[in-house]
C-alpha cells in the first residue's frame, strides 16, 4: 500500500517537475508562431514569399495524401540506407579496431573520405543509377556510414588499461573477453555514432532528392518552391522534420534498451 | 623450502637509446606464503611496474620472477589483482561484477554462491549486492572490487594502491575491512602504497623502495599482533616503526 501511494506520488511529482521545467519553452514556442502569423500580415509580405503558419497548416492538410506518400518514400530511402550503414559499418569498425593490417590500409582511406562531403557524390550516383530509389539509398548510406565506422573504431579501441589487464589475468580467451567485456564496454561510444548518423540521414535523403528525382519530400519541396508556394514548402519541411525526429527517437529508444546502465541514458531518464 | 614469490635480479628499463628510462631494480626478494608485504616508496619508483611483472602482464628487462618455483612467463591466472581505478564494469551489479571474475575463468557461478555471499557480508555490502557501481560511494566500490579480486580464491593478491583515491576517513575504515579479509582468507599479498602508516598497519613485512630507479633498500618485519586496531596503532611499538621508516625516507630526501 505504502509503496503504491509513493509510486503515484512519484509520477505526480514527475509531471509537476516536467511542467515546471517546460512551461517557458511552450510559451516561447507559441509566441514564435504568433509573431510569425501576425508579422506576415503586419509587414504586408506577399504570399509567394512567406505565408503565415495558419496557411501552412490549412494548405498542407489539403495536400495531405501527397505529403504522406512522399514521407513514406523518403522514409523508406532513409531507413534502408541507415540500416545498411549500421549493419556494414559496425562490424567493419570492429575489425579495423582489432586488426593492425586494416588499421594501416582502410583506416587512413576512411579518414580521408570522412573529410569529403558525401553529398558531393550525389550527382554522380544519380547519373550512374538513374532517378529511382537506389541512388538515394546509397547517399543516405554514405552519409551514415562514416560516423558509425569511426565511432566504432574509437569504441573498440578505448577499453581502459585496468580492465584490459584484468581480462588478461583471468586467462579468458579472446572470444569470451569480447562478449563479456569489450562488446558491452564499446556500446556507449557506438551509440554516439548511431545517433549522429540518425541526425544526418534525412539530410542525405532530402539533398539526393533535390538533385534528381520524381518523388519524395525533397522533390516536393523543390517543386512547390518553384511554383511560388512557400506554404507547401513549409509543410514538406515539417514532415521531413518529423521523419528525422522519428528516426532519432527510435535510436534513442534502442539505446535505453541496450545500455540502460550508461550515464547519458541515466541522465536523460532523470531529467 | 622455496619461496612462493621469488624475485631474482629483476630490472625494468623503458624505451631505448637516449630515451631510455631505468625504472626499476635490480631487486632480489623472496616472499613466503601467507605474508602481507607492502612495497612502500615515493611515486614513480616502479612499484606498480613490479606488480605488473609479478602478474606476468609485463616482462622484466632482465632477471626472473618465479611463482612456486615456476618462472613467470605470460599472464598468471592464480592471482587476484586490483588497481587504483577498480575493474568494476558499469553494466553489472555488485554481485554480477564479482561473478564476472568467475565467468571469465569459466568457473561455475552457482558453486560460488555461498562464497560470494560471505565475501559481501564481510565487507558489509550484503544490502548492496544488487546495486550498480554508480550507486555506490568510492569506498563501497573499492570494497566490492576486493571481493571481485579474491572470489576465485587466489593464492596471491597483487594490490596496486587500491585505496589511493579514497578520502582519509574512508581509507582508515577500509584498511580494517581489508585486514579482516586477509585474516579470514590468508592469501599472500603484495600491496603498493606510499602511506607509511598504512604499510605498518597492514603488513607482516614492509619493503622499503628507494626513489627511481626503485631498488630495495631494506625489508622491515612488523612484529605486531593482528588485528591491528586503534589500540595497536597507538602502541609505542607501532609509533616507533612509523618513525623509523620516516627517518629512512628523510635520508632519501623525499620527505
Amino acid at each position: 500500500m505504502a509503496l503504491a501511494s509513493s509510486e503515484t506520488k512519484g509520477i505526480a511529482s514527475r509531471i509537476g517537475k516536467f511542467i515546471n521545467q517546460s512551461w517557458l519553452f511552450v510559451v516561447f514556442f507559441v509566441a514564435f508562431f504568433l509573431f510569425w502569423e501576425y508579422a506576415v500580415v503586419f509587414f504586408e509580405i506577399p504570399r509567394y514569399i512567406l505565408t503565415p503558419p495558419s496557411d501552412v497548416v490549412r494548405n498542407g492538410w489539403a495536400d495531405l495524401p501527397r505529403l504522406l506518400n512522399y514521407t513514406y518514400i523518403t522514409g523508406l530511402e532513409t531507413i534502408i540506407g541507415y540500416f545498411f550503414a549500421v549493419v556494414i559499418a559496425l562490424p567493419l569498425g570492429m575489425s579495423i579496431a582489432f586488426s593492425s593490417f586494416l588499421r594501416r590500409t582502410i583506416y587512413p582511406f576512411f579518414v580521408c573520405l570522412e573529410m569529403t562531403p558525401k553529398i558531393a557524390f550525389a550527382p554522380l550516383f544519380i547519373s550512374w543509377l538513374g532517378f529511382g530509389l537506389l541512388p538515394k539509398v546509397i547517399i543516405v548510406f554514405l552519409v551514415c556510414f562514416f560516423p558509425i565506422v569511426l565511432n566504432a573504431i574509437l569504441a573498440f579501441n578505448s577499453l581502459s588499461e585496468e580492465l584490459a589487464r584484468f581480462c588478461r589475468s583471468t586467462g579468458a580467451g579472446a572470444w569470451r573477453t569480447f562478449l563479456k567485456v569489450r562488446l558491452p564496454a564499446a556500446m556507449p561510444q557506438c551509440f554516439v555514432g548511431f545517433k549522429y548518423a540518425a541526425i544526418n540521414a534525412t539530410v542525405g535523403a532530402a539533398i539526393a532528392e533535390f538533385i534528381g528525382s520524381d518523388q519524395g519530400l525533397g522533390f516536393y519541396i523543390q517543386i512547390v518552391t518553384g511554383n511560388m508556394r512557400p506554404d507547401l514548402a513549409f509543410a514538406g519541411i515539417f514532415f521531413l522534420t518529423l521523419l528525422g525526429l522519428a528516426l532519432f527517437g527510435l535510436v534513442t529508444l534502442a539505446e535505453h534498451f541496450v545500455i540502460p546502465w550508461h550515464i547519458s541514458v541515466r541522465r536523460g531518464a532523470a531529467s | 623450502m622455496t619461496a612462493l614469490i621469488s624475485i631474482d635480479g629483476v630490472k625494468k628499463i623503458f624505451g631505448s637509446g637516449t630515451l631510455e628510462v631505468h625504472a626499476f631494480g635490480p631487486v632480489d626478494l623472496d616472499i613466503e606464503a601467507g605474508q602481507f608485504v607492502s612495497f612502500l616508496g615515493p611515486s614513480g619508483c616502479g612499484k606498480s611496474t613490479l606488480m605488473l611483472m609479478i602478474a606476468g602482464l609485463m616482462e622484466p628487462s632482465s632477471g626472473q620472477i618465479r611463482l612456486n618455483g615456476l618462472p613467470v612467463f605470460g599472464p598468471q591466472t592464480d592471482i587476484g589483482i586490483m588497481f587504483q581505478d577498480n575493474t568494476l564494469v558499469p553494466w553489472r551489479t555488485v554481485r554480477s561484477n564479482i561473478e564476472l571474475q568467475l565467468e571469465m575463468r569459466g568457473l561455475p557461478v552457482s558453486h560460488y554462491a555461498e562464497r560470494v555471499a560471505n565475501l559481501l557480508r564481510s565487507v558489509n555490502l550484503d544490502d548492496f549486492s544488487e546495486r550498480y557501481p554508480h550507486e555506490l560511494s568510492g569506498g563501497m566500490q573499492q570494497r566490492a572490487a576486493f571481493c571481485q579480486a579474491m572470489v576465485h580464491d587466489p593464492k596471491i593478491m597483487l594490490l596496486d594502491e587500491p585505496l589511493g583515491k579514497l578520502d582519509a576517513m574512508t581509507r582508515e575504515r577500509i584498511r580494517t575491512d581489508l585486514q579482516q579479509l586477509w585474516m579470514q582468507q590468508r592469501p599472500t599479498v603484495t600491496f603498493v602504497t606510499h602511506s607509511i602508516e598504512e604499510a605498518v598497519q597492514l603488513s607482516t613485512h614492509v619493503a622499503v623502495i628507494t626513489p627511481r630507479p626503485g631498488c630495495l633498500d631494506r625489508v622491515i618485519s612488523i612484529d605486531l599482533p593482528f588485528p591491528r586496531d586503534l589500540d595497536v596503532k597507538n602502541s609505542s611499538k607501532f609509533v616507533r616503526h612509523v618513525r623509523d621508516i620516516q627517518e629512512i625516507f628523510r635520508g632519501f630526501g623525499v620527505i
